[in-house]
């Protein structure tokens, strides 16, 4: 482990042992990549193509709106086209491409060689590429979704829209979020253990730390859209009520949801792309940043509160000032954690000696349109100007300065940044300098003017317009400037496209930069670094210049590979202290397999062939299983546990890998879909105008508490097992394991027939349709948590489960206990309280 | 606590916010069950019940919040290095989230609270 | 299609002459009518003048931050100093102020918009969004409530409140030179106290998506003295006796739309807007064109091409000639 230990041998010979493990197949194998650094580039163009399908749709829209009453487009394409373009730019577009980006990088920033569930990321591109074929082909058969991008119901439910429309983005987008939840899931594991030795979070590149808010803010962010998007499905194909009034359900159950989502999803775009900023700003102003500390607090504040602004979207549906106003404070807060990031890179800029270079123009583009952006968005935070300007072209251009100021100008800043990384040479200036330019101006003449027409009471999202309203000219204009837009962005893609060919060769690092992805080699190799280098400062390459030489001989930890695994860090969270050796999956058919299964589960659900659906769902499942079973010392895994000598110990072999952390993370998710369940449910009985509450709870109290008194022995038993385990004996463990695997049988059991007894009418009230889906995720849970207990119960017998191994059982026993907490909440939320405070609204 | 989770630890990075989070869902959660459970008249203005059990709330959190800020930087002076640097930052959050609790309670001074 | 028929030159230019006075059109909300869009304006024109103030200057350090030249050697404890002076400054400070002040005076500017119980109840106007029309109804009217659609009366110089709610979907109430929007949600009642202290025509138009012809979703707003208000409204509620010409036309209309519309004193339907007064309102279709002679026939025969989707259905088992009789009978309708 140290570096000194490591014998030297061969460069060339370390690389080709390192490159016979991590190599790509090729011909259709190709398909059962998982490496990150391929994936991260697939992530990124499929990106780029669906950044030009949604710039295609807003030129489209802008064609319509530049003369009053055109006839270009009818109101239902219109309506489509509208609703795609802001669906596709948000859900196709602009998280998955940062999320490509931070999964291309993010290794390479700290050290590591690839992400540690590197069958996540191949499983999260194939529902995210799936998830947009689905999406984009309802465009292309002109039944695309056409009630706006937030799809409110009741304009979106079956009686306002009949088509299937609406299905195809309740299902595509759940699906792609499915995708970006495991995005999110791995990369906080990936940052918080795998870091190279001695990269302690103090000295985490601010990248990293932008990136690992972000993904804890998708994880605990998505779920209120998926469990929205869940339930709205469930209305449209089954007819349970959650968001009609009559049977008491609440439309604006839906905009709270989406919304809950829908800010924190502002930031989780602009995260990234200001931790691009926090990256280029110090490199081309040649010193450290300053106030780091600083910038990490802004960005952990930023994460919270931005989950606490949801309403200010909501301001006009009728909510008491007093809510109001406390949320528009909490709007306005969020302004300071933005003015320290930006005083902290104008301090940077002041102190050292900036360069003008391709990639700081865009910087300036992005300071300059963001900060408009930003203080637009003060002023939609109070309340009596919000009232007038919402829903206007005012918001319209508010909402594009921040998310084009705020996430595309840095992202290409980054390209041009990270280009010769990528490609071994340097953009070109001259072409470059003109995109920038012709981009620049064009965003502002589209935008900046549109808040005039706004102001002037142009509503959005409306296909045409009367001459007489006075907003003939500045449509015009924005429509003149969205063409000029077009063609910057075009001429920045030509100019990324010819640089690969004409481009000037790049020395190494020839920013002169500070942080490790560029002690690669340019382009990169799939396994990153040779050997993997001690961090002793913020600044390792300028610490140390000569590192990328040095990788590249082997000269650091784990130079080449010895056992013919693909092997990695693990290190402690907060120091960095390297604790084990991580061996990552190696490339398998199962990720894509689980996610065309997926595929096929969803457009059954569209087509409504719902034998079809059931039955893919049940592959899905199955295929998962079969992934999951190809873990820790499965000889598929790793076959041995040797190690060098002088290096920890196996991941596998150890009490914490990293899986027990990712499990952690996806629980968090869980719990806050559950969350989100919880929220509705008391957000229909308070709020809901004809919400009824019956007199006496449908759920029988003996069965419930048969199944709870259960499900706690079952889990208390797992619990003494794991004790066993970590104290290192394991009699009696595969009897252990499958007895809890039957108790939480009986419980499933005691669940089904508790559903059954309810005689729950779904269809009829919200109250039932909730009272379901509760009752549904508890039924999910226990077979999940059964089926899984039960397979390792197996384990044991195939020895991939000891004393030796207790890895496994460590990680499962976190759903149990998720599991029986969200048991006894439902207890406590849907008997308890209903009883107590009785019944009626 | 203390003893358990020393204001070093970098847990307390996020405490501060997480405290923020639970007062800012007990606030709105409590404002909106009480007004859908016994709405006061109007005309009262900001003098109700609601009102006060809400400032009482924000005050009490406020006052928790600061005495960990103040906790958090005398752990910073005593400590060196990581532990020092984590607990400095802790200390800046834990203000954060007492200024911003206080900020966004500020309405209650003034509004009446369900119309 | 047909949009050369196409003519709405009165659609939007005010009879009383002052609807245009403003600096573009009657629905900028810079160009206020009442109490509370006045406030607003203010506020905008506040924010926007030292906003904009922020912004020149950020973006002037910013660049002046690339200026060639050598820099001052500044040790490590200088260069610390700078950096929190300019994070404490700029980071915390100035936002910070800013928002404190932001609340303080912008929050009061909404405070006309809320309807608090003040001494005189006012006037209340129910307003109801419907997929792509206004129902439009006074409940207080003296001698029983009064219904009209796609256009609004109210009187000037006093508060009035709305009481708003959707029938179908979403919708969203917005007089712009009035005051702000509220949203008009099935199942609840929404209200919001606007005041118009000119008299004159205001436009609207639904703000909040509502579907295919979300865009042709106007209302044609007039405030006028409070007499000339009661007399409209009063001229409104009697049934008015059917005249002997038009005979014919009328069973035409009994067979074909009453299900849908109500006329006073002939048809109850309450599925489309009502007709009652159709003969002297300023717009059809919501909006879509101007009222002079002719168009009703017109409209009965082309709305389709005019407001594609809306949700009448297209009268092609007609004739032209019915068509033609019904909309010069409706034409006649008048309080």
């Amino acid at each position: 482990m140290s570096e000194t230990s490591t014998p030297r041998r061969d460069p060339e010979e370390l690389h080709r042992t390192l490159d016979e493990v991590w190599a790509n197949p090729r011909g259709f194998r190709a398909l059962t990549v998982v490496n990150h650094t391929t994936l991260g580039l697939r992530f990124m163009i499929t990106g780029l193509v669906f950044f030009l399908i949604g710039g295609v749709l807003a030129m489209l829209i802008r064609a319509q709106l530049a003369l009053p009453d055109q006839d270009f487009l009818s109101p239902d394409l219109y309506n489509q086209v509208m609703t795609m373009h802001g669906t596709v730019m948000m859900f196709l577009f602009a998280i998955p491409m940062l999320e490509g980006l931070a999964i291309y990088m993010v290794p390479k920033m700290i050290g590591a060689r690839d992400l540690v569930c590197p069958r996540l990321t191949a499983f999260g591109y194939f529902c995210y590429l799936f998830g947009g074929i689905i999406i984009i082909s309802s465009l292309l058969l002109e039944i695309a979704p056409e009630s706006g991008w937030f799809l409110y119901t009741p304009l979106s439910s079956s009686e306002f829209s009949p088509g299937p429309g609406s299905d195809f983005w309740l299902l595509g987008v759940t699906f792609v979020e499915i995708s970006a939840m495991a995005a999110g899931v791995e990369l906080v594991v990936g940052i918080l253990r795998t870091r190279t030795q001695g990269m302690s979070l103090t000295r985490m590149p601010l990248f990293v730390w932008y990136i690992l808010v972000m993904a804890f803010m998708i994880v605990m962010g998505f779920p209120p859209l998926i469990l929205a998007s869940i339930l709205l499905e469930l209305e449209r194909a089954v007819g349970m009520p959650f968001f009609v009034v009559e049977a008491g359900g609440d439309p604006v159950l839906w905009q709270h949801l989406f919304w809950l989502f829908g800010h924190p999803d502002v930031y989780i775009i602009f995260l990234p792309a200001a931790g691009i900023v926090s990256t280029l700003i110090p490199v081309f102003a040649g010193r450290p940043i300053v106030g780091y500390s600083w910038v990490v607090a802004a960005v952990i504040l930023t994460g919270f509160v931005s989950f606490g602004l949801w309403v200010h979207h909501m301001f006009t549906v009728g909510i008491p000032q007093l809510a109001q106003t406390f949320f528009s404070a909490a709007s306005m807060l969020v302004a300071i954690p933005t003015a320290i990031q930006i005083f902290a890179w104008l301090a940077t800029l002041w102190l050292g000696k900036p360069r003008m270079t391709l990639p700081m123009l865009w910087i300036l583009g992005f300071l300059i349109i963001f900060v408009i952006g930003g203080l637009t968005g003060v002023m939609l935070a109070l309340v009596p100007f919000n009232w007038q300007v919402h829903d206007t072209h005012f918001v319209v251009a508010h909402l594009h300065y921040v998310v084009v100021g705020g996430m595309l100008f840095p992202l290409v800043a980054g390209a041009y940044y990270w280009m010769p990384l990528l490609s071994g040479r340097l953009p070109s200036e001259r072409l470059g300098r003109w995109g920038f330019w012709l981009t620049f101006l064009g965003f502002n003449l589209t935008f900046l003017v549109m808040h005039w027409t706004g102001l002037l009471g142009m509503p959005r999202r409306v296909y045409t317009y009367d001459t007489t309203m006075g907003w003939d000219l500045f449509n015009l204009i924005s429509s003149v400037g969205g063409f000029i837009l077009s063609v910057g962005i075009a001429m920045v893609i030509v100019d990324f496209a010819l640089h690969f060919r004409f481009g000037r060769r790049s020395p190494r690092n020839p920013w002169h930069a500070d942080t490790l992805e560029w002690a690669n080699t340019m382009p990169p190799t799939n396994y990153n670094l040779v050997s993997l280098p001690a961090v002793h400062s913020r600044h390792p390459l300028w610490d140390d210049p000569d590192l990328p030489r040095s990788t590249s001989a082997g000269e650091h930890g784990l130079a080449g590979t010895t056992f013919g695994r693909r092997e990695m860090w693990g290190s402690d969270p907060l120091t960095g202290q390297v604790r084990e050796v991580v061996h990552v999956p190696t490339n398998s058919w199962w990720p894509v397999s689980a996610a065309a299964a997926l595929a096929v589960v969803c457009v059954s659900l569209l087509a409504r062939v719902y034998v079809v659906a059931g039955l893919a769902t049940l592959v899905a499942v199955v295929v998962l299983l079969y992934w999951s079973w190809e873990n820790g010392a499965h000889p598929r895994a790793s076959a041995s546990d040797e190690v060098a000598p002088g290096d920890p110990p196996l991941h596998s072999r150890t009490l914490d890998g990293p899986g027990r952390w990712g499990m952690g993370i996806g629980l968090l998710a869980n719990g806050a879909l559950f969350l989100s369940l919880l929220f509705g449910w008391f957000y229909l009985w308070t709020v809901s105008p004809q919400w009824q509450m019956p007199d006496a709870s449908p759920l029988s109290l003996p069965l419930l508490l048969a199944g709870g008194v259960v499900l706690t022995a079952a889990a208390l038993w797992l619990e003494r097992l794991v004790r066993g385990l970590r104290r290192g004996h394991d009699r009696g463990l595969a009897f252990g394991l499958y007895g809890t695997a039957a108790l939480g049988a009986l419980q499933l059991v005691l669940l089904v027939v508790l559903l059954r007894q309810a005689e729950l009418a779904p269809t009829a009230s919200a109250h039932d349709a909730v009272v379901t889906v509760a009752l549904i995720y508890g039924l999910i849970h226990s077979g999940l948590a059964t089926v899984l207990v039960l397979l390792q119960g197996r384990r044991v017998g195939y020895g991939y489960v000891s004393a030796r191994l207790p890895y496994e059982p460590l990680v499962v026993v976190q759903l149990w206990r998720y599991h029986l907490g969200v048991y006894w909440v439902l207890v406590a939320a849907f008997w308890l309280l209903p009883t107590l405070m009785g019944g009626s609204a | 606590m203390m003893a358990r989770l020393p204001l070093t630890h970098p847990l307390h990075l996020v405490i501060g916010m997480i405290l923020w989070s639970l007062w800012f869902v007990a606030f709105y959660g409590g404002l909106s069950v009480a007004c859908a459970v016994a709405p006061p008249d109007p005309l009262q203005g900001a003098f109700t019940a609601i009102n006060a059990g809400l400032a009482l709330l924000t005050l009490a959190t406020v006052g928790l919040l600061a005495w960990l800020a103040w906790r958090a930087w005398q752990a910073a002076r005593a400590a060196r290095g990581r532990a020092r640097y984590l607990a400095r930052l802790s200390a800046g959050l834990y203000i954060f989230a007492a200024i911003g609790a206080l900020y966004m309670g500020l309405p209650v001074v003034a509004l009446s609270p369900c119309v | 299609m047909v949009k050369s028929i196409r003519q709405r030159p009165l659609a939007w230019a005010a009879p009383l002459g002052l609807g245009l006075a403003g600096c573009a059109g009657d629905t900028s909300i810079l160009d206020p009518a009442g109490p509370a869009a006045r406030d607003v304006a203010l506020v905008w024109w506040g924010m926007l003048a030292f906003f904009t103030l922020v912004f020149v200057a950020l973006v002037v350090l910013w660049l002046y931050t690339f200026r060639g030249g050598s820099r001052p050697e500044r040790s490590a404890e200088d260069e610390r100093r700078i950096g929190r002076h300019w994070i404490l400054g700029g980071g915390i400070l100035l936002p910070g102020v800013t928002i404190v002040v932001l609340l303080a005076w912008g929050v009061p500017a909404g405070q006309h918009m809320l309807p608090l119980p003040i001494g005189k109840p006012p006037m209340v106007i129910e307003v109801v969004g419907h997929q792509w029309w206004w129902e439009v109804r006074y409940p207080d009217a003296e001698g029983g409530e009064v219904v009209t659609a796609n256009q609004l009366v109210m009187p000037v110089g006093e508060p009035v409140d709305f009481h708003v709610t959707g029938a179908d979907v979403i919708h969203a109430f917005w007089i712009p030179r009035l005051g702000g929007k509220i949203d008009m949600i099935p199942g609840r009642i929404n209200r919001i106290r606007l005041e118009a202290e000119v008299p004159g025509v205001f436009g609207a138009q639904c703000a909040e998506f509502c579907g295919a012809q979300h865009a042709n979703m106007r209302l044609h707003v007039e405030a006028m003295p409070r007499e000339e208000v009661e007399a409209w409204l009063a001229a409104r509620r009697p049934e008015p006796a059917p005249t002997p010409e038009h005979a014919e036309a009328r069973e035409h209309f009994r067979e074909h739309c009453a299900d849908c519309h109500r006329v006073a004193g002939v048809s109850e339907g309450d599925v489309g807007p009502d007709l009652s007064d159709i003969g002297v309102r300023a717009t059809l279709g919501a909006g879509v064109m101007a009222m002079q002679e002719g168009a009703i026939a017109d409209w009965l025969r082309h709305h389709q091409a005019y407001k594609p989707g809306n949700r009448m259905p297209a009268h092609d088992d007609i004739d032209a000639e019915t068509l033609e009789a019904i909309g010069a009978w409706l034409e006649t309708l008048q309080p």
